[in-house]
């Protein structure tokens, strides 16, 4: 589901529990909705292995399993229900994410040039701000990990609302700084609290 | 193409989901197993065809039986259409992404003239011959239904079935004749030669346009047993028609992103303007419990939390407000909000306007079309000032602040006064407004009005009248905006260019497919579309082919003359047109097919409004 926004991805899923028959809690007020909240939002051509959704049911005889078999029942193939629990964490207490970074077949010397960028004790890129302007920023000490393997980059990059940080720009940075150029694919695999304890 | 070299493409244009398929409801089937595979083709975006109803129904209803798989393409942006041309990717259907042009049929909807260039772009990204008598046993039968195949003339070299009128039943027949010719040997021509005998199918190659010397047309002669006039068909029993008991369900927001439910078809008015309000005579209604159980259904199976109702004109619906409190018990239950588009401004009731309000409040849209009573007598459009003024009066008082006014420019006897009464009017409203003591608090009014060109169109009573010139139209626009003085009036009249091309074409006739394909030629596409409409290209294209635009758009055309749609009969007579024409031309109106008949002609159906006890 890597073409489906954000946006598209709230939608979506409002639309599958009303057609699952969930029973879950609406939004008081004049413009009442169901209330569905994704953890991070995933970029538009990423895939996610593991999102998270937190949601609320109302009837108390509704048994998680139930919910997942509903929504799977209804729901489209590349879109599945994996797991229904009570809340481990809270939404702010998400600190990092991890993604897989898949590469066509590499070269022996761009993987040294991949290890040694992870390698460097300060990496400076541009970021756009929120108010539009573009600034320096520091990105190394967001970076938790960078492992390679069988062309396979696995990240481990801060995430929640402050401070979060998107592979792309570190692969940007990345064929910036040591001048190659590579496709990727990118799937977020996890997400985790400031102990790296993922929510699950 | 693998798929990861696919979707690696994708990501290099805007909005992929366009192109990517999967969405709730799509239809998936073996393709070993199925008889018959059907590219339903949309010619505009995937936003646009995904919100048209009857590509919705079509596609349902096809797939319904075992042995047909119908599936769904759209023209590709031009962001995608590089990528696809640059890479060799034939056009492709959404569900399988196999290339449509090993499909047995490829069928367009044409919903508006403006959408041929896409048409003839779409065959092309396909693969597929353009021109009928280019294609043989080994290509896809091309065929076009919708309401511009009223007159299909322009695009007769490229198609070589229409379906005129409803296509549910039709469409079916055909199949099923196909399925017949393809198990003992198909042979193109012998198909077509069949098929042309079922109604409301029309075959053009089938027919020879003479010419006289002055360009208008001498005969048009069926050749072997081609019937002489083809008929349209309809549905005459709404209650046991088909309809989609799910719709497919976008990730991507499309125009109408919202679940749909038919209330009837036809309208009871004959606005004089209106090709809908003819072509699709008689009037016929479903029963209140048929639309509440299948609108019901729909949100059930979409999960979609709107719904609308949808026809020509929805408060003609004779049991609305029962329907409407019919839904409102399980819409409201269900937290799904009720939309009422094209309501009427003259029996828009203070009652029904509460009941709406009730559910969403959303802008307040009227189409007053004409500014002056007696140009709306004209064009039939049977609201009076009063009625205009007293519907703004109830929005007012229910907390509405600002109004949209739909009018046309141009229209058959228009005056510059008519073109006064226009600003007169908002005039009018706004004045109304700060008049009344209660008016919504410390608000200011907003009257927009949008202007557009009037398009003479076939079988309506103004098919015989002109349109007006560039030069008349500029003068127009120009007088219009200084008989505006007030700034809560906010005029807009659209750059027009579009409406001369599709008067051309919606009046013209064979002669016009080599200006289309030349047209195309020059990179001619998404005319509909400010950003791609190139009006010098086309200009090109009608003097290489030495074709006078004019001829078709600016003639006042003859009670006599043979126009090129006359061998098609939508249920309307020309005597009928005729008649209203006189009318319109004495300001006097036609009453609505409840208060009295006016025999059209389309009571041969034996059913609808014609036989409803008045
Ligand atoms: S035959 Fe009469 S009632 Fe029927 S559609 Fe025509 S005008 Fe209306």
């Amino acid at each position: 589901m890597k073409f489906v926004s954000h946006l598209d991805m709230n939608r979506f899923m409002t639309r599958l529990i009303n057609k699952a028959k969930i029973p879950i809690w609406f939004t008081e007020g004049f413009n009442q909705h169901a209330y569905l909240n994704f953890a991070v939002p995933l970029s538009l051509g990423f895939e996610g292995e593991y999102e998270i959704l937190d949601l609320r049911i109302i009837d108390p005889d509704y048994s998680n399993s139930q919910l997942i078999a509903d929504l799977n029942a209804a729901s489209v193939s590349g879109i599945e229900f994996i797991k229904a629990c009570e809340p481990v964490f809270k939404m702010k207490e998400i600190a990092f994410a991890e993604f897989l970074i898949s590469f066509d077949n590499i070269t022996a010397e761009i993987e040294e040039k991949i290890k040694n960028f992870f390698k460097r004790e300060t990496i400076i890129t541009q970021k756009k701000t929120k108010k539009g302007g573009i600034k320096d920023i520091d990105i190394a000490p967001l970076i938790k990990k960078a492992e390679l393997q069988d062309n396979k980059l696995d990240l481990i990059l801060t995430a929640g609302n402050e401070n979060n940080l998107n592979p792309t720009l570190v692969l940007g940075a990345l064929f910036d700084l040591e001048k190659i150029e590579l496709y990727y694919e990118v799937k977020r695999t996890m997400i985790y609290n400031k102990e790296t304890q993922s929510f699950i | 193409m693998d798929n990861k070299e696919f979707e690696r493409l994708l990501l290099t244009v805007q909005k992929p989901g366009r192109y990517s398929g999967g969405e709730i409801n799509s239809v998936i089937k073996d393709k070993e197993k199925v008889d018959v595979r059907f590219a339903f083709c949309f010619p505009d975006t995937y936003e646009i065809g995904m919100s048209h109803l009857g590509m919705k129904i079509l596609y349902s209803q096809f797939n319904e039986r075992d042995d047909i798989w119908c599936e769904r393409v759209f023209a590709p942006w031009t962001d995608f259409e590089e990528v696809m041309r640059e890479h060799n990717i034939p056009l492709f259907a959404l569900e399988s992404r196999d290339a449509i042009k090993d499909f047995d049929f490829i069928g367009f909807t044409l919903q508006y003239e403006m959408c041929y260039t896409n048409v003839l772009n779409m065959l092309d990204l396909a693969g597929v011959p353009l021109k009928s008598r280019e294609r043989d046993e080994s290509h896809p039968l091309v065929v076009a239904g919708g309401p511009c195949v009223c007159n299909p003339e322009p695009l007769a070299d490229f198609i070589d079935i229409f379906f005129l009128g409803e296509g549910e039943e039709v469409d079916l027949e055909v199949i099923d004749l196909y399925k017949k010719h393809k198990k003992n040997g198909f042979k193109r021509a012998e198909f077509l030669k069949e098929a042309a005998k079922i109604e409301g199918v029309y075959v053009p190659s089938l027919y020879e346009v003479e010419y006289m010397e002055d360009g208008k047309i001498k005969a048009v002669t069926p050749k072997g047993d081609a019937p002489k006039t083809i008929k349209k068909r309809i549905i005459a029993d709404m209650d046991n028609c088909f309809y989609p008991d799910k719709f497919v369900v976008p990730f991507i927001q499309i125009v109408h992103d919202r679940a749909v439910q038919e209330v009837f078809r036809g309208c009871i008015r004959g606005c004089r303007f209106c090709q809908a309000g003819f072509i699709y005579r008689p009037v016929r209604e479903k029963s209140m419990e048929v639309v509440n159980r299948q609108a019901k259904c729909l949100c059930e199976s979409t999960g979609y939390d709107e719904i609308s109702l949808s026809s020509l004109s929805t408060s003609d619906y004779r049991e609305l407000e029962p329907l409407l409190n019919n839904m409102l018990t399980w819409t409201q239950e269900n937290h799904i909000s009720l939309a009422l588009p094209s309501l009427r401004i003259d029996n828009f009731s203070e009652e029904l306007l509460e009941k709406i309000a009730h559910v969403r409040k959303s802008g307040l849209t009227f189409a007053p079309e004409a500014g002056t009573q007696r140009l709306r007598d004209v064009i039939n459009k049977n609201v009076t000032e009063e009625e205009i003024m007293s519907t703004c009066k109830t929005a007012f008082l229910g907390g509405y602040t600002s109004v949209k006014l739909y009018f046309m420019m141009g229209l058959p006897t228009e005056t510059d006064e008519d073109l006064k009464g226009i600003a007169d009017l908002g005039q009018k409203i706004v004045d109304m407004y700060y008049a009344m003591p209660n008016r919504p608090k410390g608000k200011s009014v907003s009257v927009s009005m949008s202007v557009a060109v009037f398009v003479p169109k076939p079988f309506t009573p103004f098919q015989f009248e002109p349109q007006i010139t560039k030069t008349e139209m500029e003068r127009k626009q120009a007088y219009l905006k200084s008989c505006i003085t007030t700034r809560k009036i906010d005029l807009s009249m659209h750059d027009s260019s579009t409406s001369f091309l599709e008067a051309v074409f919606a009046k013209g006739d064979r002669r016009l497919g080599d200006v289309l394909e030349k047209a195309f030629k020059k990179g001619c596409k998404f005319d509909s579309w400010t950003e791609c409409f190139d009006l010098q290209k086309w200009n090109e294209a009608f003097i290489e082919c030495g074709i006078d635009p004019d001829f078709y758009s600016l003639r006042t055309r003859d009670y006599t003359e043979i126009n090129p749609w006359d061998h098609l009969d939508y249920a309307v007579s020309k005597e009928f047109l005729i008649r209203e024409n006189k009318l319109a031309h004495k300001d006097t109106t036609t009453p609505n097919c409840r208060e009295k008949c006016s025999a059209c002609g389309a009571n041969c159906y034996g059913k609808g409004v014609c036989f409803e006890r008045r």
